[in-house]
């Protein structure tokens, strides 16, 4: 059984693109994005990875990448990002002068500001939800929007 | 000193710290205080400063010299790892698609209470105006809550702070604070809220509660991206 399982393994895994080519697109993807955010104004400042996870999420939907091509590079970065933070986190020995003045403060507000972020938007989330669950004939165009999912769910499940 | 000066050395420290909190959070069972990004943070900077002081040198000095060619190179990495987050929102095309007004009107009406809570609790706090200003975009990731952050008179410094912070908590208390205050009872807002919270970091945490959660953080993180971009700056101006 176990073997089975393995050969079915590494027959999923050769579907993905190998890992230069991968590295390839997601170096491409990069690239472009860096010249797109160049252009942003400077007033309203779009940081490169974010375009470029619009532009993957784009080029997935679109169908023109497909996911095998990029997953399991993705895994793996995603994976490392705890690590790939670590240098974030020992820049602050630059600003040391500041938590020396006030940073019990800082730190405390920062805390509590975190805490504020996740609890309030889940929340107001989740209360979006209740109204929609609970007031469909309001929202008239719920209806229309309801029956989008399952057609969407289907040609998915047809496409698997 | 000159050993010291190429990246071989950040690389190496932040490896050698990482480990050695992957080692204590094992070591441990999962002690929240150990959580390795955290050892991480707090390790490598006591060995900067330790290093400082016996070389005779300046932390900030020794920091930028020293540990940022290192740190700068795994830093970069942050780049494509963002990009992968529309992997796992792909994937879940079909929660995007039903939900995306709840989630566009969550996001912005949600951040808009949260910043009123911000001031409120910096004003408690005591932080002058600066603080409490830099305190305002650090929902969004680094490279738009800076600008922003120096556009309404904060300090760029403690808004990125505030930032990694931000990541560091989540990824420490985020499991805490999911249990606490039952956030698994709705995926949806879950993700989201780690996805505001956490940045990145939040949302590869919250693609570990599930398929859902990191999907939703994953579009939390762009979308709150262009709520700052756009709300905090009139937000400051109304406000402070």
């Amino acid at each position: 059984m176990s073997q089975q399982n393995k050969s079915a393994n590494t027959n999923k895994k050769s579907q993905q693109a190998p890992l230069l080519v991968q590295m390839g697109i997601y170096a491409s993807i990069l690239f472009v994005s860096n010249i797109i955010s160049n252009l942003a104004p400077a007033s309203f400042p779009v940081p490169a990875p974010v375009i470029g996870m619009i532009l993957l999420y784009s080029l997935l939907s679109l169908h023109i990448i497909k996911v095998e091509w990029v997953d399991s590079f993705g895994a793996i970065l995603i994976n490392l990002i705890g690590f790939l933070f670590v240098p974030s986190g020992i820049s602050l020995a630059a600003n040391l002068g500041i938590m020396k003045a006030e940073g019990l403060q800082i730190v405390t507000v920062i805390i509590i500001s975190t805490i504020i972020l996740l609890l309030v938007t889940a929340y107001t989330v989740r209360f979006f939800i209740w109204l929609k669950r609970k007031h469909p004939v309001h929202l008239k165009k719920t209806k229309t929007a309801k029956s989008v999912p399952v057609h969407v769910l289907s040609r998915a499940k047809g496409e698997n | 000193m000159q050993i010291l000066t190429t990246p071989f050395f950040g690389i190496f420290l932040s490896l050698i710290v990482y480990l050695v909190g992957q080692w204590l959070f094992k070591k441990t069972h999962g002690l929240f205080f150990f959580q390795p990004l955290f050892v991480a943070m707090v390790l490598g900077i006591i060995i900067l400063v330790v290093l400082a002081k016996f070389l005779g040198q300046d932390v900030a000095n020794l920091y930028n010299t020293a540990y940022r060619p290192g740190g700068d190179i795994i830093f970069w990495f942050l780049n494509p790892a963002t990009i992968a987050f529309a992997i796992p929102l792909y994937k879940r095309n079909d929660i995007v698609k039903k939900y995306w007004a709840e989630i566009l009107s969550g996001l912005l009406f949600g951040t808009v209470i949260s910043l009123f809570a911000i001031v409120g609790v910096s004003k408690l706090i005591g932080l002058n105006q600066t603080g409490t200003a830099s305190m305002l975009p650090q929902a969004a990731t680094t490279a738009i809550a800076l600008p922003i952050s120096k556009a309404i008179g904060g300090n760029s410094s403690i808004t990125a702070m505030a930032c990694i912070l931000n990541a560091v908590i989540i990824y420490a208390l985020g499991g805490w604070l999911v249990r606490k205050f039952r956030l698994n009872d709705d995926p949806i807002g879950e993700g989201l809220g780690l996805g505001t919270a956490g940045h990145t970091v939040g949302s590869a945490f919250a693609l570990k509660l599930g398929s859902v959660q990191g999907s939703m953080a994953a579009i939390a993180v762009v979308i709150i991206g262009a709520v700052v971009d756009l709300v905090v700056p009139i937000f400051s101006h109304l406000v402070l």
